[in-house]
């Protein structure tokens, strides 16, 4: 019965609620046939028309006092059965309020915890990319040449469209303070490609994407709201950018990003008309992406385009590992994908271990009630009855748990996106969506699955009238004993496999902290300078500039060192050049090495607190003389000078200068710390003489960084060297000021991130999994306090009680443990990047975390195991 | 032998008086002869019990929609003998179990009524 009655009274009972009108009208339909019918009876018998009415009428009696009869049918029946259940299973939960809220708070805690790591990998891994048809949507990895582009751009096969993208830090000027903005430079046809129309105003055209039209701009949404408040008029305005004015042509709606995975923070959107750059066959620095045509794979995208930039660069033989095609969420997400995972692995963990406990806690409840229930099914209540109204209360719980753990959900993903690092993209997309409910009404459905009809059937299985023979207080059914075993064993497991994610975790931290950077961050502050757009910028007066404000500098109070460098190391870009040695000289370009691309001036390594290994430092008199020397690192030293002194060495990157080797640096960490130590090479800042090619030329940009050593406050050192670099020229802008405290701390804080929120959800799996176990064994012992007075007056030790009741605590925990152990072998390789020097499996991780658990479960047991060995053997054995 | 009460529905009241309860088996019974609209069975009940059994044509109509609300039976509008619109009702899979048990149910009660009321006064 029951299931199979419903495939037909639900859908009349649907219907009768939401369909309300036409049962209604119906009910009057059948009883006017009926009163019809019975009309014409009697007309037939001779009656004129109303005679028959009124005659068909009084037969039939009160029509308004049956079709209330006939209402009264549909009420009866699933949806009162339901609520009249319910309210049952309501006011059982409400007479054993400590269970109930108990009960509710674990699975709050498991269900809340559940669904927010799962909106972040929702709104992070599930949901689409804001474009049009996002999933064609593809990026050639890695940076390429405009020669490349444009080859691929015109002869390419596989996609159906093309476009580059360039990084561009723009300098405004004009305004109150010069600044700088990040912005792309894009190929026209990225928008189209992209297919999000702009919210006002066009997108770029082909025709702006030529040098000397190309001087329009598209703006982001939030450069809109900010910059310019939202004006309608925006389009048509005017932007002065690196010295010129841009005009203003379009506002991109407030959903759209580009680029998603890199130079995220971009504010506008120039044309990258490419002009004569177009024949550039090797300077490397535009991102390409494309839409990949449908039923066209990404390996066969991958093979035209390298068959295509085998003519572009036919003397490169590394073509082919160097061309991949990759979606473009795939590097969106990047190696989040498999964090977020295991995250969301470690906090299903965490619902299973609540699960268990309230699982357990029903299996107790249903033995309280065995012989209430024995008495049910002797005078006929089936089995079915007991399994629905474990099912129901458990459905209860989870569904006000699941509520709960909504709420708990939506303040703990505030949380989440105010302190998560800004490494992990999308963040600020996070929102629960109807995938994300749909979720969460699944898990409190199975959880309520779970945690009801296993301790249901358990507890029905036990005969009826095995139950009603036996007394209270004798030991429980094999099986009964087997199952809640079984839950301790699931939970200690499950616990153990997550203390010994986050057990890594923190040894890995702690790895981090200890660390050597290969600096001395502290008291160290770090300005970005830079003078492009303004008269500093013009040829001859960069390098007079910049040393003269370090010098300037240098007389602030406090200030022990002041140095500059192009890109600071971890916190800046890294620019990666091919060299070769003299030794080497005439190796082909591919075959060559890459190394770090550092300008610095002379004082940088003793601002950084770095040492030298080898060799000297740059000086005032190299700078004089202009003489082309290089510093190099030890990776770099060790690579092509293996045991041999580099000093004296020369090394060209341009086939043109060669730069004679003058010193070694210490190893510095140039990024994230699970990454190897890169070859590094610095070369000294200075301006080449005018018309000057090649490396000279790049070797004076026109922003360096500006270090400081000082016993100062940072805030105020970064003030007033701000103030004094500005007494200069009013254009000059200051950016990012950060110490390098602050930038260690923020390569710390993706491993932090993981490693709190890991050993949050061990702890909570620990803290259940120690009250499951204490609840099994407390019930265990209550179970056999006859037994156990038995064994006492009989003569048995009160520390012998203790031991027993210990060694069937330790024994699950311990099987638990093992059972974990096997899992952590199987599950911690997951962790992979967030583990800095710790093996996967550390044998002290493991040896702790089981001690751990041991000594929990130990704990847990004691409490038991005492009141177990206090037991009164008189009581104990008169009691019922 | 007691009532047939399912699991399901002993929260349910269920019509204990004789006749009523027999109502259900008797409209039944008429319904698996042959589906048909609620004059006609009224008709049929009326003629079949030789009109011993007195339902009055407004009450018949809840013991059908509380047969319909059971899953016993099923409605379908259709066109009576003089093409009026009308509602059909027809035994279901369920219903068919439900007669039988009934079927049976009853006869054992008459069969144990009769040999009661039969035995001899001493």
């Amino acid at each position: 019965m029951g299931p199979i009655r419903w495939f037909f009274t639900v859908p009349l009972r649907l219907r009768s609620i939401f369909r309300r009108n036409q049962v209604e009208r119906e009910l009057a339909d059948e009883l006017r046939f009926h009163l019809e019918q019975l009309t014409d009876r009697y007309r037939a018998r001779g009656l004129d028309d109303a005679a028959a009415r009124l005659a068909a009428r009084r037969e039939m009696g009160g029509i308004e006092e049956y079709k209330e009869e006939c209402r009264d049918t549909r009420q009866v029946g699933l949806l009162e059965d339901l609520a009249a259940d319910l309210r049952l299973a309501g006011r059982r939960l409400a007479r054993t309020p400590t269970f109930t809220v108990v009960a509710l708070l674990t699975l709050a805690l498991g269900i809340g915890a559940t669904t927010t790591i799962f909106t972040v990998v929702d709104s992070v891994l599930l949901r689409s990319l804001a474009y049009h048809d996002p999933d064609q949507l593809h990026v050639v990895d890695g940076t390429h040449a405009p020669a490349s582009i444009i080859a691929w751009q015109a002869e390419n096969r596989s996609f159906d469209g093309m476009a580059g993208a360039e990084w561009w830090t723009a300098t405004r000027t004009g305004g109150e303070r010069g600044e700088e903005i990040e912005a792309l430079r894009v190929s026209a046809n990225l928008f189209p490609l992209l297919g999000v129309p702009p919210l006002l105003g066009r997108w770029l055209s082909a025709a702006d994407d030529v040098p000397g039209r190309n001087r329009v701009i598209v703006l982001g949404y939030r450069a809109w709201q900010q910059r310019f408040a939202g004006a309608a008029d925006v389009i048509g305005r005017t932007v002065v950018l690196d010295g010129a004015a841009h005009t203003i042509v379009g506002v991109m709606p407030a959903s759209f990003r580009f680029a998603p995975y890199w130079a995220t923070r971009a504010e506008f959107w120039a044309p990258l008309a490419l002009g004569g750059r177009a024949a550039d066959r090797t300077g490397s620095s535009l991102r390409v992406f494309g839409r990949l045509k449908p039923n066209v794979s990404v390996g066969q995208a991958a093979v035209d385009l390298v068959a295509i930039e085998r003519r572009v660069n036919p003397e490169d033989d590394k073509v082919a590992d160097r061309i991949r095609v990759v979606p473009l969420l795939d590097l969106v997400v990047g190696d989040v994908r498999g964090q977020l995972t295991m995250l969301l692995g470690a906090v299903v963990m965490v619902l299973l271990v609540a699960c268990g406990n309230v699982a357990h806690l029903q299996l107790i409840r249903a033995g309280a009630r065995e012989r209430e229930h024995a008495v049910q099914a002797a005078l006929g209540a089936g089995r079915g009855r007991l399994i629905r109204q474990s099912l129901l209360e458990s459905a209860v719980i989870a569904g006000a748990g699941s509520l709960l753990g909504l709420g708990l959900a939506v303040a703990a993903l505030r949380l989440l996106v105010a302190v998560g690092p800004s490494r992990i993209p999308r963040l600020d997309e996070i929102a629960m969506s109807g995938r994300v409910f749909a979720f969460t009404a699944l898990i409190t459905s199975l959880v309520a699955a779970l945690a009801g009809v296993g301790p249901a059937l358990v507890t029905s299985r036990a005969g009826a009238a095995l139950v009603l023979k036996e007394g209270r207080g004798t030991s429980e059914s094999v099986r009964r004993r087997r199952v809640r075993g079984l839950l301790v064993v699931t939970e200690f497991a499950m616990a153990m496999i997550l203390l010994v994610g986050a057990g890594l975790l923190l040894r890995s931290f702690a790895a981090l902290l200890r660390a050597d950077p290969g600096f001395d961050p502290r008291g160290v502050v770090t300005l970005a300078v830079s003078v492009k757009g303004t008269p500093l910028a013009e040829p001859g007066r960069r390098a007079p500039f910049f040393y003269e404000a370090l010098e300037s500098l240098r007389g602030l109070p406090g200030v022990t060192a002041a140095a500059a460098i192009n890109h600071l190391p971890i916190h800046g870009d890294n620019w990666n050049f091919s060299y070769v040695t003299e030794e080497r000289a005439g190796q082909r370009e591919s075959e060559r090495s890459r190394a770090l691309f550092r300008i610095i001036t002379p004082g940088y390594f003793r601002a950084l607190g770095t040492p030298l290994v080898a060799g000297r430092d740059l000086s005032d008199a190299d700078l004089a003389t202009g003489a082309q020397v290089v510093i190099v690192n030890e990776e770099m030293a060790e690579r092509e000078w293996p045991g041999g002194d580099p000093i004296g060495h020369r090394i060209t990157v341009d086939d043109r200068d060669w730069f004679t080797v003058i010193g070694v640096a210490k190893r510095i960490k140039q990024g994230p710390w699970t990454e190897a130590t890169k070859a590094e090479m610095y070369f000294p800042y200075g301006e080449a003489a005018p018309g000057a090619t090649g490396l000279r030329e790049m070797l004076s940009p026109a922003y360096l960084t500006v270090v400081l050593r000082s016993a100062q406050a940072p805030d105020a050192l970064a003030r007033a060297a701000a103030a004094l670099i500005a007494t200069r020229d009013r254009g000059v802008v200051i950016a990012d000021v950060i110490t390098l405290d602050a930038v260690l701390a923020g390569e710390l804080a993706v491993p932090r991130f993981y490693l709190l929120l890991l050993a949050l959800f061990a702890g909570v799996a620990l803290v259940l999994a120690a009250v499951g176990i204490y609840g099994v064994i407390s019930y265990s012992v209550n179970r056999q306090t006859r037994e156990i007075g038995l064994r006492l007056a009989m003569g048995a030790t009160r520390g012998g009680s203790i031991a027993r009741v210990l060694r069937e605590g330790t024994a699950l925990a311990g099987l638990g443990t093992l059972a974990g152990l096997v899992g952590s072998v199987l599950l911690t390789k997951r962790l992979g990047s967030l583990l800095y020097r710790v093996a996967p499996l550390d044998p002290a991780t493991l040896i702790a975390v089981a001690a751990i658990l041991l000594a929990v479960a130990t704990l847990a047991s004691l409490v038991p195991a005492i009141a177990a060995a206090t037991v009164d053997p008189m009581k104990a054995l008169r009691a019922e | 032998m007691l009532p047939s009460v399912t699991e399901w529905s002993v929260t349910m009241s269920r019509p204990t008086d004789l006749v009523q309860g027999t109502l259900d088996l008797l409209l039944l019974k008429i319904i698996a002869m042959e589906p048909q609209n609620g004059w006609a069975i009224s008709q049929q009940l009326k003629s079949l019990s030789s009109d011993v059994l007195q339902v009055s044509d407004g009450s018949l109509y809840p013991a059908l929609h509380k047969l319909e609300q059971q899953g016993w039976i099923s409605a379908k509008w259709g066109i009576s003998e003089n093409k009026r619109r009308a509602k059909f009702y027809s035994l279901s899979r369920l219903g068919r179990h439900q007669l039988d048990r009934e079927t049976d149910q009853w006869s054992r009660l008459s069969d144990a009524i009769t040999q009661l009321v039969r035995l001899r006064e001493a």
